[in-house]
């Protein structure tokens, strides 16, 4: 269902790149790349996977996954566990934690405590780990300032590399607004991938182009890198990936 | 190479990367050093959220007591810095690590397309005042190098490199612009040399003329280090003949 698009990420591994981040631009949606790496992580035996959701509650994943072909609510609680910001805070209104400063800690620094728990709880149990963070962008929405958004991001790069077997994955959208913080956070992985609308304007056939960046080698000077890209177009149940040029309009 | 115009005698280096090239920021530094022999006698700062602890930067000054082995300072990238200090504590360090003897080079590098500071410009240029040698990574094939002498001196040059993953060579643009002249002027010409246009002087300098020029320390440079003061100390005898009067009172001068 969303084999191809995986692979043309190079996500299809067992063992992803520490830290891989999805920009998203203006006017497209990038929300399909979670859905479609969370069933593939959940199809791995053992391996944990923390879903934070802040664009979406738990039930839209639930239901995405439903159409892409797996059950999350089978691995929910075991392998999959989920903090859901937006669920906390439609419960418990303004008593929810996200909404006031506990113990003096922002926002983000109350989500990465949360996320340093869960990872103590659960990573030792686990062949690897990924925390996938569906939109970074509704940090700023519910007050965390750009600075701390950075950190925020830091802290999780930080994480990455003190646990051999971690993932870290972000999405970011309005990229292209929020362009300094985009690349800031880009630049702690590897692998960046940026979700394009198309520049000609609205296709049947096509819903945007990825662009997959990712650096080989880091040398002294200069890196290498490969960069990739591929159009999608987001179905009911699947995601299809075309070549640039692939499709076109017949006359 | 670029080693041998980064590493000189300037002790405050700012690289302003246009480029992008952030996530290799300390392993060019520390490859630069290494071409020069400076290798060993390196500390890089921590990055990241190790950042928070202010301690682990201001214990860097008190952690090299031994006078003998001056080290070279690689910071954090600005955008790093910035990220979790105020600029004025950022100048304060830099200008700490620019007096400290044990320290012969510091080594900052910047990116101002990741700087997230609403002031970024003007920290920016705050860095560039600190520094004595500024490296500008224009583009893929060319630099531009700012350097501030001792002495006062300032010279601003360009050059066009040729980068690939070990190694960063660079050559004067003004030379790569004469000697393009020569070769038109050889061949429509034959016999007649392509001069400089202000005369017979040479007055540019190639790559190893500029190395030996920054290592030598010229004589006023030498005394302006030592900490004698060139005050005269008279004490005047007792059959000394003083005047409070201005003996030139009358000259009107």
């Amino acid at each position: 269902m969303a084999a191809s698009v995986l692979l043309a990420c190079g996500l299809n591994e067992q063992k992803l790149p520490g830290f891989v981040h999805i920009s998203e631009e203006s006017n497209v949606d990038g929300s399909f790349l979670i859905s479609c790496i969370l069933g593939q992580r959940l199809r791995i035996s053992n391996a944990g996977t923390l879903l934070i959701c802040l664009q979406h509650h738990y039930q839209h994943y639930f239901n995405a996954g439903m159409r892409l072909g797996y059950n999350s609510n089978i691995f929910l609680g075991k392998t999959l566990n989920v903090i859901d910001v937006l669920s906390d805070m439609a419960q418990q209104g303004l008593d929810c934690k996200w909404l006031r400063s506990s113990d003096e800690l922002t926002l983000t620094e109350q989500l990465i405590e949360d996320i340093r728990t869960q990872l103590a709880n659960n990573y030792a149990n686990r062949t690897s780990y990924t925390i996938l963070i569906d939109n970074l962008s509704i940090l700023f929405n519910l007050g965390a300032s750009k600075l701390h958004v950075q950190q925020f991001c830091q802290s999780l790069a930080a994480l990455a590399k003190e646990h051999e077997n971690l993932t870290v994955i972000t999405k970011l959208s309005n990229s292209d607004i929020h362009q300094l913080t985009d690349d800031n956070v880009a630049k702690l992985g590897n692998v960046r991938i940026q979700v394009l609308r198309l520049k000609s304007g609205v296709f049947r056939e096509v819903d945007g182009k990825l662009l997959i960046e990712r650096v080989l080698d880091e040398g002294s000077y200069a890196c290498e890198q490969s960069r990739k890209e591929v159009l999608y177009k987001v179905n009911d149940r699947n995601v299809k990936i075309f070549n640039p040029g692939e499709i076109g309009v017949k006359v | 190479m670029l080693s041998n115009l980064m590493v000189t005698n300037q002790k405050v280096v700012l690289i302003i990367d246009q480029l992008n090239r952030e996530r290799i920021a300390a392993k060019f530094i520390d490859s630069l050093l290494k071409e020069q022999g400076q290798g060993e006698e390196v500390k890089v700062l921590p990055i990241g959220t190790q950042l928070k602890h202010v301690a682990s930067i201001e214990t860097l000054l008190g952690d090299n007591n031994n006078p003998k082995n001056a080290i070279n300072v690689i910071l954090p990238t600005l955008a790093d810095l910035l990220c979790y200090h105020k600029p004025a504590h950022i100048f304060q360090f830099i200008n700490r690590l620019r007096r400290c003897e044990h320290v012969s080079r510091v080594f900052l590098w910047a990116s101002p397309q990741l700087l997230l500071h609403a002031d970024a410009e003007y920290i920016l240029a705050g860095c560039e005042y600190l520094s004595e040698l500024v490296l500008r990574l224009e583009t893929d094939t060319t630099l531009s190098l700012l350097s501030r002498k001792p002495g006062g001196g300032v010279s601003n040059k360009r050059y066009t490199c040729e980068v690939s993953k070990t190694e960063f060579k660079v050559k004067p643009l003004v030379d790569a612009a004469a000697n393009a002249a020569t070769v038109t002027e050889v061949k429509s010409e034959e016999g007649v040399k392509a001069a400089d246009p202000g005369g017979t002087f040479k007055i540019e300098l190639d790559e190893d003329e500029m190395v030996a020029r920054n290592a030598l320390t010229l004589p006023y440079e030498r005394t302006s280090d030592t900490a004698t003061e060139g005050n005269i100390i008279y004490t005047p005898d007792a059959d000394d003949d003083f005047d409070d009067e201005d003996p030139d009172e009358d000259l009107l001068i």
